[in-house]
């Protein structure tokens, strides 16, 4: 599995652009309106910023809330805490 | 592992996809704004402590404005003859460095007709903050 996110990652950061660069059309491009594409670029940026954001920061809260010590379900000790395991 | 780790793998897994879309489009858009119309015209800008000038593809040459005609595209060979600037014009999110000994290039479109700041974008000397000029875009 990690093996795989390794070869997906690299694959998209290095060898595509290589390939890309290697192999690329040189066709001319269309007519763009360069102001509408960048801040469109950064609008879609600023959304999957704040969406990981608000994953990562959602969990770190939804981890300090759940494993506090006056949590309902930490009342008794863990069979790991007990040393029951052993 | 004595608990199961299917959460994990999720959590890994929407956060690396978000990352990997993250890159492809900046990518994608990069390389989309990257290809110059055929029928753009050249525009030589060179920078220097603390003006622009500008020299169009008949020889005419211009300093401190730059006169353009609304709809036709521009491909922009940015130059400097110092220290490093940046070429600016805000208003057509238009940025390019202007490096010594190298050629850098950037093109657009003037979609509508008025006149627009250019600016200096990088820190290069004492007046930097005045090494301004005017796009001037005319009407079809």
């Amino acid at each position: 599995m990690r093996n795989a996110y390794l070869a997906i990652s690299l694959i998209i950061l290095f060898i595509l652009p290589t390939v890309s660069l290697a192999f690329g059309e040189d066709k001319p491009g269309e007519y763009l309106n360069r102001r509408a594409e960048v801040w469109n670029l950064f609008f879609r940026m600023t959304t999957a910023a704040f969406v990981i954001g608000s994953v990562v920061s959602g969990t770190l809260i939804w981890l300090i809330w759940r494993f506090r010590e006056s949590h309902p379900q930490n009342k008794n000790p863990t069979k790991w805490e007990t040393g029951e395991t052993h | 592992m004595t608990h199961s780790t299917w959460p994990e793998w999720i959590y890994i897994g929407v956060v690396t996809a978000i990352l990997v879309w993250v890159g492809a489009d900046s990518w994608y858009i990069e390389h989309l704004l990257d290809k110059v119309p055929e029928d753009a015209k050249i525009i030589k800008v060179t920078g220097q402590q603390w003006f622009w000038s500008f020299e169009h593809d008949d020889g005419t040459k211009e300093v401190g404005e730059l006169h353009l005609k609304q709809g036709q595209p521009y491909k922009f060979e940015v130059m400097s003859k110092d220290v490093i600037h940046s070429f600016n014009i805000p208003d057509y999110t238009v940025l390019m460095d202007a490096v010594p000994g190298r050629v850098n290039t950037i093109w657009f479109v003037p979609e509508e007709a008025g006149e627009f700041p250019i600016q200096c974008r990088e820190y290069c000397g004492l007046i930097h903050y005045n090494m301004r000029g005017t796009l001037y875009v005319e009407g079809t």
